[in-house]
């Protein structure tokens, strides 16, 4: 079953297209990552699902109602939309106690979410009082305060630190774990890499990939850098790895060698027998990082965009 | 919609914008008590006010009625200020990104602007009590200071005061819906508030100076006729009937603006 389906989803904005004919669907139960660069439509997506914006055409449904209808699902979603957003004279609780009423809830559920994303004792501080980090686990707190079926976050990690990161990291789990369906839009594509079951990538408003997790990180490829003791030496150890077959790119201060680890030793003695010694010879795999990059490209997605938008124009 | 109210006020419930509304009322219900009684009895001449301002002479102030004169003589202030309120409360849900976790938690978004006005003219009763009570407080002494006769003003005292305070609330629910208005469409407190009250207080006031234009229909000479309780220009049933108007035709505006619109803040 799908929480979310979309079909032929487009947005526009002047002349900006920020989703083009996006047909998806992203399953029921686990960690959802949403990713694409700026620019890509990953916030244009969450606001058609939660009803703040409209489409210009195309279908969606959400939790199996139509997105024309919002009001069928919103008590079943939690929400954090961009940066979290409260009543910077209030407190914690007091921000939370509002969304409580207006949502029906009872005020035991304020002190429920408090207590899981710890912030039981600040809670009667007014939230100008808050760190980014902690205004960061009230926006979660207040995702979570209807006990949603589906939680949809847009980066939830944003401004913790190290050990806040891990800690919300861990409750992401442990609500995919729970049977809740839990959608991360992000920028730090480790955190996605560490969470999500599932992944969907968007880039120009155009579904790029959706799928597993597990599926994506087939695309990986391994690799062997290597140095030359002598910095002189690159140029003829480039050349000389080229000629015997290898496929070599060169990587900031390494030669990037695409290869497995089981071949380190062939690369060793290829490259002295090219009478270079080598002074750093490290195995390594892509990581989604790279994976992403290589297939979102290279550019900041609102530059091009805007690019593109004054190019139309011109034409 | 009784969640979004008991929401709204849950919000509403700021120790600073409180004290600056129910703060500004005080003062302005002790200013403008204090201008008036040295305007009465110095000489007995009318100042022609400022815009919106309409002193008592000493004999209407040593009238029954005289006592609560002082909130139809400040209701442009009162309304000033109350206009400001509603529209900060507005703006900010747009300014602070809040609108985003209300329209996705409430997305039948009418029962929101209709939780913000009722939560609105709940509170706003509230400054009209505040600003009544202090008139009272302040005239008594003010008055006798002034060698200014209070005989009267014991006579149906609690009618006096209901009809003063009635006309005021009205008149202020009118002065906040326009607040919402503009605040909704230019989703920008200081929009709001430069638009209203430089029409109601600039703009009107060019407009009176015009030969030839009547000015019965214009908002600020409405509002002062229903805090007055009717004028000389417009009678009582007239001015409410077109404030009726003017705020019907407000909401029906802002409610269509706010109801289609993306949320895009």
């Amino acid at each position: 079953m799908s929480v979310v389906t979309t079909t032929n989803l487009t947005r526009r904005f002047g002349p900006i297209t920020a989703l083009d004919r996006l047909t998806v669907e992203l399953p029921a139960a686990g960690v959802i990552g949403l990713v694409g660069p700026n620019g890509s439509g990953k916030s244009t997506l969450i606001r058609i699902l939660l009803g703040l914006i409209r489409p210009t055409s195309g279908n969606a449904s959400v939790l199996g109602s139509a997105i024309s209808s919002p009001a069928h699902y919103a008590a079943r979603v939690g929400v954090l939309v961009e940066s979290p957003a409260f009543i910077p004279g209030l407190s914690a609780r007091a921000n939370l106690v509002s969304l409580a009423r207006l949502r029906h809830l009872p005020l035991g559920r304020v002190d429920a979410v408090l207590a899981q994303v710890g912030l039981v004792g600040r809670d009667r501080e007014p939230v100008k009082r808050f760190s980014l980090g902690m205004k960061q686990r009230l926006g979660i707190a207040a995702a979570l305060l209807s006990d949603p079926e589906l939680l949809i976050l847009d980066e939830p990690t944003n401004g913790l630190d190290p050990a806040g990161i891990v800690e919300i990291r861990e409750l992401l789990r442990d609500l995919g774990r729970e049977g809740r369906t839990v959608i991360v839009s992000s920028h730090q594509l480790s955190e996605i890499e560490a969470v999500c079951d599932h992944l969907v990538v968007i880039r120009f408003g155009k579904l790029v990939f959706s799928g597993p997790m597990a599926e994506m990180m087939k695309r990986t490829r391994e690799h062997i850098d290597i140095a030359a003791e002598h910095a002189a030496d690159m140029e003829r150890l480039e050349v000389a790895l080229v000629a015997g077959g290898w496929a070599v790119t060169a990587v900031d201060d390494v030669l990037r060698v695409a290869a497995a680890a089981d071949r380190a030793a062939e690369l060793n003695r290829a490259a002295a027998g090219a009478g270079v010694t080598l002074s750093r010879l490290v195995f390594a795999q892509d990581n989604l990082e790279e994976i992403f990059l290589e297939m979102t490209g290279r550019v900041d997605g609102e530059l091009a965009n805007g690019r593109a938008a004054v190019e139309e124009k011109v034409a | 919609m009784i969640a979004a109210v008991r929401s709204e006020l849950t919000r509403l419930r700021q120790p600073r914008l409180l004290a600056t509304w129910f703060g500004l009322m005080t003062l302005f219900a002790v200013m403008i008590n204090t201008v008036m009684i040295t305007f009465s009895t110095g000489g007995g001449s009318v100042p022609p006010g400022a815009p919106g301002v309409a002193f008592p002479t000493l004999a209407e102030l040593e009238s029954p009625s005289g006592l609560m004169s002082g909130l139809a003589a400040a209701s442009s202030m009162f309304g000033v200020v109350t206009l400001s309120i509603w529209a900060v409360v507005t703006a900010s849900d747009y300014g602070s990104g809040l609108i985003r976790l209300l329209v996705a938690a409430e997305p039948r978004r009418w029962r929101l602007l209709a939780g913000k006005i009722v939560a609105l003219v709940i509170l706003t009763a509230a400054a009209t009590t505040v600003a009544a009570i202090v008139n009272v407080l302040a005239a008594f002494p003010l008055a006798g200071a002034a060698g200014i006769s209070t005989a009267a003003w014991g006579t149906d005292l609690v009618s006096v005061v209901a009809g003063a305070w009635v006309n005021l609330f009205l008149a202020l629910c009118v002065w906040g819906v326009l607040g919402l208005v503009i605040a909704t469409l230019a989703r920008s407190a200081a929009v709001a508030i430069a638009i209203g009250v430089g029409y109601v207080l600039v703009v009107e006031s060019i407009i009176k100076m015009l030969k030839d234009v009547p000015s019965d229909w214009l908002l600020g000479t409405i509002l002062n006729a229903v805090a007055a309780g009717g004028t000389a220009a417009v009678a009582y049933g007239t001015a409410l009937a077109v404030g009726f108007g003017y705020v019907t035709l407000g909401l029906v505006l802002a409610g269509a603006v706010f109801i289609r619109r993306d949320v895009t803040d």
